[in-house]
């Protein structure tokens, strides 16, 4: 039967006869033309319905293995002592939790120093982001030239960042690279780093906040930009026409609009400060000492690199800590959204 | 309203439903990994490794094996450790271990035996198999009680090792704190003999550094930071503190430990090498120190026997390099620092692989004396065995010379000795707080002593838990 028949049953006026089989002998008859249309049409919806649920089907299970389960194994392991070897795990229920918050003398202490860098990184990578792309979206926004050859120049370090961006920061900034080089070369030579601006304790951890606004930047520039261009222009010039300048028309108007935009930089920011470790594996590895170990890379030093001890679970556990920490600042972040908003 | 067109989806064939399903299930059973351990071809092995350094010396070596046993070995290398272990720890759970695996001995040889993952050897590795072993190494990859005693503590990685069992057979050999100096440029500076004692060393790279202001300094991979303590600190506050005092510093005794008068002056002896680092000594991976050398950016690199390997690789002529080990303070305990050799790598048998026997012949073959010097000369990496009076002979000047240096006295220092630190300790931390007074030089030595014996005396406290 084709899909034209089908549907032109399906839209066949009922017709009066006995319902299906229901012969007053019980005798067999012929269904009636429209429970047969109803039929074919009820085939047609499970056909189509099976085929949606085929496509949908290697998603779902790709989601349950990769998603469902690694996250019911990750929370479980987070309660277990195992270094990925054992046949068994060995259940410690929530001593993990306990030796990185407070009661292991060799963790607690890592797991607060590393708290507390993060900490610095959450507050100045969302901050400085903002104070940066913003004015940047302002100016480029009012750019009447070569405005989509400085947006491209300005979103490039969005498309080229990645481990091989980080290795040239990491170029740049050693003891002979180019922002000392810079430096002697201007004549502000008692500003260089002669061990490098990493290797410096003291401009480890600034440097590397730099370079994560640097990576940053362009999409809350990109973001800004969108919502200026969004702007109701009615609004800037009736704050113009009641005699609002420039940087008042910036101040009281456009920043206020764009209050929601800057929720959601703040919100991503705050988010990559938190759970982001990979910058600060392939620049620093937490060095020099511990001046740029970061609670991402702490979870990563116990899952990877301690030599084979048994301390996934204290990985896992401090995972769930950081996803805690994660949805406390999403939730407070969307009260503070609709607050303004 | 016109009629909606509606189509009925394209049916399979059988034919295709089949070849589909057929696809689905390889695909499954291939990520699922059915195919058990080692190679399927009873002809071949597989072995994997942690150094680059070693393919090519094992696949000359494999050569020769499949030469004399029509067995061939597939040699591959999964670098760094970490990522190895990684590696391994996956390959275990989806049965898809090689034959063979390349581990550090005496540690991830007994966490991977431990766990189920290697073959007790014990039965087969024979005194007549370990012959032509130094004595010294011959037993390494076997359980002893000490290392028994310690997969017991709380946190230990090698649970479920049993006393006498022998997870692998001693590959290469060799220790930590080895400087390696570049040859040409200390004859400019007016040194064509190594250091005695640490005086001359800090004597030697000031000479060296006012002749080569650029790039005269010293280096070692302090991102890792457990190698300026291992590598450096420790074989020259054992040559200074000796033998019965220098374990003492890692214990909880106050009187004696990092904190106590005799750690301070250890610390203050070895911060007088401070002024002369390369400059982001503190921030370099140990790979990265050691390019510096090979690339002439610094005159001295510190690293273990096995360094060599890596400066010949990347381009250091061998003849250039001059070496001799961290040597010990003018008025320290010891005259001269020996270290003891030790096997760093051995050789393991997977479980349950398909080709044991082959497995074991290939092992056994590693060990005969021709193989295993021709193996080193390749590699520039010292074989456990052997290599009789003179080793220059065995494995070429620079190799030989090298091998010559080490000592096998009660009194020399073994650096792979970790029987007097607490279980749990991580080097790392420790040669981070190690890094915060040299080379960055923010804490002085009294300071310094203290936080090492508080941070050491927390994994005391952490084993006992």
């Amino acid at each position: 039967m084709s899909g034209e028949t089908i549907a032109s049953d399906a839209r066949r006026p009922s017709e009066p006869g006995p319902s299906a089989g229901g012969g007053p002998r019980g005798t067999r008859r012929r269904p009636a033309a429209p429970e047969r249309a109803e039929r074919a049409s009820r085939r047609a919806r499970l056909r189509e319905a099976a085929w949606g649920y085929a496509f949908v089907g290697p998603a779902l299970v790709l989601f349950g293995v990769m998603g469902v389960y690694t996250i019911v194994y990750g929370f479980l392991l987070s309660f277990a002592e195992w270094n990925g070897f054992w046949p068994q795990w060995n259940w410690v229920g929530l001593d993990n939790y306990a030796d990185l918050l407070w009661r292991s003398p060799v963790h607690a202490p890592a797991v607060r120093e590393a708290g507390v860098n993060t900490l610095w990184v959450m507050i100045a990578v969302p901050l400085l982001t903002v104070a940066i792309s913003f004015p940047l979206a302002v100016i480029l926004n009012s750019a009447r030239r070569m405005s989509g050859l400085l947006r491209s120049v300005y979103f490039l370090p969005y498309v080229t960042t990645g481990i091989a961006v980080y290795f040239a920061w990491q170029y740049i900034l050693e003891p002979n690279g180019a922002i000392n080089l810079l430096l002697r070369s201007v004549g502000l030579g008692s500003l260089e780093q002669p061990q490098g601006f990493l290797g410096n304790p003291d401009t480890a951890l600034p440097t590397m906040i730099v370079v994560m606004v640097w990576s940053s930047v362009p999409v809350a520039m990109l973001l800004y930009l969108t919502g200026l261009q969004a702007l109701d222009n009615s609004l800037l010039e009736a704050a113009q026409l009641d005699g609002a300048g420039w940087w008042r028309t910036q101040l009281s108007v456009v920043w206020p609009l764009l209050r929601p935009i800057t929720a959601v930089i703040v919100l991503l920011n705050l988010r990559d400060s938190l759970q982001g470790f990979q910058v600060f594996l392939i620049m620093t590895n937490g060095g020099p000492g511990n001046s740029t170990n970061v609670l991402g890379l702490e979870t990563y030093r116990l899952a990877f690199l301690s030599e084979l001890a048994p301390t996934l679970g204290l990985a896992s556990a401090l995972g769930w800590l950081l996803f805690l920490a994660a949805l406390v600042v999403a939730i407070v972040n969307q009260r503070a959204l609709r607050r303004v908003g | 309203m016109g009629a909606v067109a509606l189509r009925r989806p394209r049916r399979f064939t059988r034919r295709g439903r089949t070849l589909g399903g057929a696809f689905a299930l390889t695909t499954v059973l291939a990520a699922c990994g059915g195919g058990g351990q080692g190679s399927d071809d009873p002809n071949q092995l597989e072995m994997w490794t942690f150094k680059q350094s070693h393919v090519a010396g094992l696949e000359v070596a494999a050569e020769m094996f499949e030469e004399e046993t029509g067995i061939s070995v597939r040699v591959q290398a999964f670098t760094p450790d970490d990522a190895y272990n990684t590696k391994v720890a996956a390959s275990a759970r989806t049965n898809d271990l090689p034959d063979v695996l390349e581990v550090h001995a005496n540690g991830s040889d007994f966490s991977f035996g431990g766990a189920g993952l290697l073959e007790d050897l014990s039965d087969e590795v024979t005194e007549e198999w370990t012959a032509p072993f130094l004595p010294t190494v011959a037993q390494e990859g076997t359980v002893t009680r000490q290392y028994y005693e310690q997969s017991l503590a709380p946190g230990a990685a090698t649970v479920g090792i049993e006393e006498g069992q022998r997870y692998s057979v001693p590959f290469t050999v060799g220790t930590f704190g080895i400087v390696y100096a570049n040859k040409e440029r200390l004859a400019q500076a007016g040194y064509t003999e190594p250091p005695t004692t640490w005086e001359e060393f800090i004597e030697m790279l000031d000479a060296v550094g006012r002749e080569f202001p650029e790039n005269g300094g010293v280096t070692i991979g302090m991102k890792v930071p457990s190698t300026g303590l291992e590598w450096m600190l420790q074989p020259m506050a054992y040559g200074q503190l000796g033998p019965d005092a220098y374990p003492e510093l890692f214990s909880e005794d106050e009187s004696a430990n990092w904190a106590s008068p005799a750690g301070v002056t250890a610390l203050e002896t070895f911060g007088q090498i401070t002024p002369y680092w390369t400059p982001g000594t503190g921030i370099m991976a140990i790979d990265e120190a050691d390019l510096s050398f090979a690339n002439g950016e610094s005159s001295f690199v510190v690293g273990g026997t096995f360094t060599l390997a890596f400066l010949a690789e990347n381009g250091f002529d061998p003849d250039n390099i001059l070496t001799f080990p961290i040597p010990p303070p003018e008025h320290g305990a010891m005259e001269q620092t020996d270290l003891k050799p030790f096997a760093l790598t051995g050789l393991s048998v997977v479980r349950e692989g398909g080709n044991q026997e082959a497995a074991l012949e290939w092992v056994r073959f590693l060990a005969r004396d021709d193989v295993a010097r021709g193996f080193a000369q390749r590699a520039l990496d010292l074989p456990p065995n052997d290599l009789g009076e003179n080793p220059e002979e065995a494995v070429g000047p620079l190799l030989g010379s090298m091998a010559a240096s080490l000592g096998e006295s009660e009194d020399a220092y073994h650096a792979g000795d970790t029987s007097y630190k607490p279980n749990g300790y991580d080097g790392a931390d420790v040669g981070a707080v190690l890094a915060e007074f040299t080379p960055l030089e923010r804490a002085d030595a009294e300071d310094t002593g203290r936080a090492l014996a508080r941070l050491i005396n927390s994994y005391w406290a952490e084993s006992r838990r």
